[in-house]
């Protein structure tokens, strides 16, 4: 825990000590939020039939849709930027040659995104409820607390996994930014994914995010209960396994091979 | 106790995801074989590209050897780098590799907590580092604000973090002004006099620097170890095969002295002005241990003058270094390939 908290409290102070980025960071989504609001004012989206499974508001779909996917950019951005950060700022080669195992600096390195992401997802929900979109007290928060912990595990895998891509090729911001656009197609962040054609739905079912989307809005635009949950918490736990295996096994073999080329600390 | 054992370690770059022009032609590390006691503190000499770095980064645990075996500590890098890692320090030149928005203080804390220093020890640690290395003042400032002689002192400070027992310098004093590197290194000897146990292995191209800080030089060469012993040994190895400057000064008229005679070894025979009337100084370069000296010597006897001083020239050791390079250089070249 000491050591968790060494990596928390380093990249706090880091972050703000970046004022205007830092508020930036926590704030600057809800600009997004107001977009959506007045898009959905101006084309009267909360009567579409396809949302009535979800309670009929757009606002608090969509809402739910973009502070999810924050979450899972940050497991996909996030592990591969402090790979690529600390390459470029010479401090990779410093904690690599300390005790502790490559993969548990890794993680403890995005604590602090995690720790941001969580209070955005917070206030992405008081915004909904402000704008009235959104009734706080339908949400079942143990619910949403094991589906929010799920996703965070599901898309860790998939950031450690890609971590170790960008240890080898050096630059996947590219690749990545196709990853992310192709995730928030198919997983339904801001349209339900009845609306896809048939293939795309089949696609959609292969990627977590999807299930992660339609489990939170139940619990949290429904109420729904864990046991009510139980075929979509199975289907992200499965998720959340192989993703992480694969992750920490692609990891592995990718320092394996960055220290047997000698590129590991290159940039 | 030897600290380090390495025997035919062999390194090349290049492999899976290396693009085809960043694979290099030879090795940079071919069948490097060498051993350090414990308490000893050696030089790791070579021209730039000689894999220097190579060899730190392998014992460093940064990259793996191809093939060969090096034990750290008794402990087999390849099988346990961990076990290498909880004792080992490494000092680099690179500047870059600190948090530049953290103060000199956090940023040490935070590398302790990397070593699991306990949290009392590592204060402590952290405080008595500061005092030796002259950053007390500076300590709560942030990093962004230090001079470069200051953040090579923090990164000598995060090598020494954990009381390692074993340090590698990367050339500690690079790009350092002549008066901080001067520091640097009275601080690395006063360092070695306060933990005689702790083994230092110091990759330089600094030659003086080596002669001041270390028992032992490895000299490095395209992948290989061309010498290794103390700094006297190497010199009288040279020495034995190579030429000795004499510096004679002397008073009144030394007559016409021949300016070379290779049967008698002599090599050069220089003369200039000495700094008082009637005074001369001359430059012999001769074959070790030939007739050259006594020659001149009687010749200027013989013409009435007087002898004042006779001094017999050291190699320098940059001179050492740069024969046994060239020569290593040469003597593979006529190999075939």
């Amino acid at each position: 825990m000491r050591l968790a908290w060494a990596f928390f409290s380093r990249d706090a102070a880091i972050a703000l000590s970046y004022r205007f980025s830092f508020a930036a960071q926590l704030f600057g989504n809800f600009l997004l939020v107001g977009l959506l609001y007045f898009v959905s004012k101006t084309a009267g989206l909360d009567h579409v039939p396809a949302l009535k499974a979800y309670g009929g508001s757009f606002m608090a779909f969509v809402l739910i849709g973009v502070a999810l996917t924050d979450c899972v950019l940050v497991s996909l951005v996030s592990f591969a930027q402090q790979v690529r950060e600390s390459q470029t700022t010479g401090t990779l080669e410093a904690t690599l040659i300390s005790p502790v195992p490559l993969p548990l600096i890794l993680i403890y390195s995005t604590l602090w995104s995690y720790f941001l992401s969580a209070i955005r997802f917070v206030l992405y929900l008081i915004a909904g409820a402000a704008l009235g979109s959104l009734n706080m007290s339908t949400i079942n928060v143990p619910a949403s607390i094991v589906i929010f912990f799920l996703t965070v595990c599901s898309f860790l895998g998939l950031g450690i996994l890609w971590a170790g891509i960008v240890l080898l090729i050096k630059r996947g911001e590219a690749l990545m930014g196709l990853l992310s656009i192709v995730v928030m197609l198919l997983s339904g962040m801001l349209f339900p994914i009845t609306v896809l054609p048939g293939w795309l739905q089949f696609l959609a079912g292969l990627v977590p995010l999807t299930t992660a989307l339609e489990a939170m809005r139940m619990a949290v635009l429904r109420g729904t209960d864990l046991s009510q949950l139980g075929t979509l918490l199975l289907k992200l736990s499965a998720f959340a396994v192989v993703l992480l295996a694969a992750g920490f096994w692609g990891f592995h073999w990718a320092v394996k091979l960055g220290r047997r080329n000698g590129s590991l600390t290159e940039y | 106790m030897k600290v380090i054992e390495a025997k035919d370690v062999v390194k090349r770059y290049g492999g899976v995801f290396r693009r085809k022009h960043d694979t290099a032609t030879r090795p940079a590390l071919n069948g490097v074989s060498f051993s350090i006691e414990r308490g000893e503190t050696v030089g790791l000499l070579g021209p730039n590209g000689a894999g220097k770095t190579t060899l730190l980064k392998i014992l460093s645990t940064l990259i793996e050897l191809d093939t060969g075996s090096v034990k750290v500590l008794g402990h087999d890098l390849s099988r346990d780098p961990e076990a290498v890692r909880r004792q080992l320090g490494l000092v680099t030149c690179d500047e870059r590799s600190f948090y530049w928005r953290l103060t000199g203080r956090q940023n040490l804390r935070f590398f302790a907590e990397l070593y699991r220093v306990p949290a009392e020890a590592a204060k402590r640690r952290i405080d008595e580092l500061f005092e030796t290395l002259g950053l007390t003042e500076a300590a709560d400032h942030t990093y962004h604000t230090y001079s470069t002689g200051m953040r090579q002192k923090m990164a000598i400070g995060r090598g020494l973090l954990a009381s390692p027992d074993l340090v590698l310098f990367d050339e500690p004093t690079r790009s350092l002004d002549p008066l901080s590197a001067h520091n640097i290194r009275d601080w690395i000897i006063g360092e070695r006099r306060r933990n005689p146990v702790t083994t230092r292995l110091v990759a330089t191209n600094q030659l003086h620097e080596a002669e001041r800080l270390c028992d032992r030089v490895l000299i490095v060469n395209r992948g290989e170890i061309i010498a290794d012993g103390t700094i006297a040994e190497i010199r009288r190895r040279f020495e034995a095969c190579q030429h000795t400057v004499h510096r004679i000064l002397c008073r009144g008229d030394v007559g016409g002295l021949v300016a070379t005679d290779r049967a008698l070894g002599i090599v050069s025979l220089e003369t200039e002005a000495g700094d008082e009337e009637d005074t001369m100084w001359i430059s012999l370069r001769a074959v070790r241990n030939s007739e050259a000296l006594t020659f001149v010597l009687q010749r200027v006897l013989a013409n009435g003058a007087r002898v004042e001083q006779c001094q017999t020239q050291q190699a320098p050791l940059d001179e050492i270094f740069i024969s046994l390079v060239i020569e290593d250089r040469n003597s593979r070249d006529l190999v075939p390939a």
